[in-house]
């Protein structure tokens, strides 16, 4: 079979899976707190739902938006399907996308990037289904290690302690790249300091500087 | 039974280990496609295998973090909610602002004394709805959009923007964080202030400083196995920093 003719059949049966999964998840995500709603003997409060909806679901649906404009391109369809599925976006899928398709030296928009980041989300999400099922089977006899004092501040910086590391890895080969994006960010975050509690509002225009001065440098050299 | 009792019964955990099973099984099969594609189209059966090593490597580290989440959540909402939450969709960061603001709406405060069934099945449900958009988008968008993105592969040795574009997004991504670590350091306490939390900023140096450390010898010692490992190690080190900055009084 050729390659272009396994990478349609790939495609095709990817949306198919991925829209009924995703088309079941939604389905069991939303009729969970119905079905839960049945067993306790009280029915979720629409009216109340609905409030909370307006005052804090509204900033997660321009959220979802970002992210699915953002990310899908980086994980291709395959990825983007299951990372929405299995959550944990920024802390975990989309670092763990990137870092496996760095190691697997394959291109944005490729086909073997689409196939990597899949492979990788999809064995990133079993992985933490395993340790969140085991840790759940031993929250007993974990709880006091894991929420022994000493070891918080560990647990609190895992966000930062990935980002540093990340950090390194992508500015080592792209430093003048990096330099505006940072100082900006850095500058916005210091004379607006209210903004620290929403970092991802900043995320958008974050990147599009960085890709607004990769775009500049990519006409210089093709010209040059 | 009271209702934190309830929360944590054998009905509770057959309903949301039920979806977590599905979600699984979807992952396996998700996989399975995507290695036997790459395979199919002549992609290096070691180079898949890594992608599998690093990518297990690299979640099990956030995942035990994830399990904080639950533990933490586990008090007000009982464990099997949270570890569905967790586990599938949900966001570390996202799941106690929302079932906070759910919580606040019922009229009590986001705590087991105070939960009532009707609480708890009002705050499941604002939870799955306020995430879902995403997935959504996803089932109308993600063909046409991923399509449209399609274009055809550059030519041989030439780097395409599109890849230079994503590493440039997440350079971006990566300086917003930074720049509100330092933001935090500086102006957190009051603006110019140098009084604000340097925890975080000390964290990421140190991870970033141990990942600087792991690929020089990577590279020099010529250790290919290392470099699947070397993004969990280098948080690992960021963690340890972190409790050791701590005890050192570090704020």
């Amino acid at each position: 079979m050729e390659r272009n003719e396994i990478i349609a059949r790939y495609e095709r049966g990817t949306h198919l899976i991925g829209r009924a999964v995703t088309l079941v998840t939604l389905a069991l995500l939303v009729g969970a707190p119905f079905m839960i709603g049945a067993y306790l003997g009280a029915m979720p409060d629409i009216g109340a739902a609905a409030r909370s909806f307006l005052a804090v679901g509204l900033v997660w649906l321009v959220s979802s938006v970002v992210e699915f404009l953002v990310y899908t391109p980086m994980l291709g369809s395959g990825g983007s399907y299951l990372a929405f599925i299995t959550g944990n976006l920024i802390n975990m899928k989309i670092p763990c996308a990137i870092n496996a398709r760095d190691l697997a030296g394959v291109k944005a928009g490729t086909k073997e990037n689409e196939i990597v980041s899949t492979l990788s989300i999809a064995v990133s999400s079993l992985v933490t289904i395993v340790v969140l099922a085991a840790g759940v089977l031993l929250l007993q006899p974990l709880q006091p290690i894991l929420q022994s004092p000493s070891l918080q501040p560990a647990f609190d910086q895992v966000v930062p302690a990935l980002f540093g590391a990340m950090a390194y890895k992508y500015y080592r080969r792209n430093l003048r790249l990096a330099v505006w994006p940072l100082a900006m960010m850095s500058l916005v975050f210091i004379l607006l300091p209210a903004l620290q509690s929403q970092t991802s509002i900043l995320i958008l225009p974050g990147g599009a500087l960085a890709i607004l001065l990769a775009w500049l440098r990519y006409r210089k050299e093709k010209t040059a | 039974m009271t209702i934190m009792q309830q929360l944590s019964s054998p009905t509770m955990y057959l309903i949301c280990g039920g979806i977590i099973a599905f979600v699984a099984v979807v992952c396996v099969v998700f996989a399975v496609r995507a290695w036997r594609a790459g395979k199919a189209i002549g992609m290096d059966t070691r180079v898949l295998k890594r992608v599998v090593t690093s990518s297990a490597s690299f979640s099990v580290l956030p995942a035990v973090a994830i399990l904080l989440g639950v533990i933490a959540l586990s008090g007000s909402l009982g464990i099997p909610w949270p570890w569905l939450r967790l586990s599938v969709i949900g966001a570390l960061h996202y799941e106690t602002q929302v079932a906070q603001s759910a919580a606040e709406q019922m009229g009590i405060s986001l705590s087991g004394s105070s939960m009532t069934a009707e609480a708890f099945s009002t705050i499941a449900l604002l939870m799955s709805v306020c995430i879902m958009w995403g997935m959504v988008l996803n089932l109308f968008l993600n063909k046409k959009y991923t399509a449209r993105l399609a274009r055809p592969l550059d030519k041989v040795g030439e780097r395409s923007f599109g890849d230079q574009a994503m590493t440039a997004m997440f350079i971006g991504l990566v300086s917003v964080y930074l720049g509100s670590y330092l933001g935090q350091w500086i102006s957190g306490a009051g603006r110019f202030s140098f009084a604000g939390s340097l925890l975080t900023l000390l964290t990421a140096l140190c991870a970033a400083l141990a990942m600087m450390g792991l690929t020089w010898i990577g590279e020099k010692r010529r250790i290919g196995w290392l470099e699947p490992f070397s993004l969990a190690l280098a948080m690992l080190i960021g963690m340890a920093g972190a409790v050791l900055f701590h005890t050192m009084g570090v704020k």
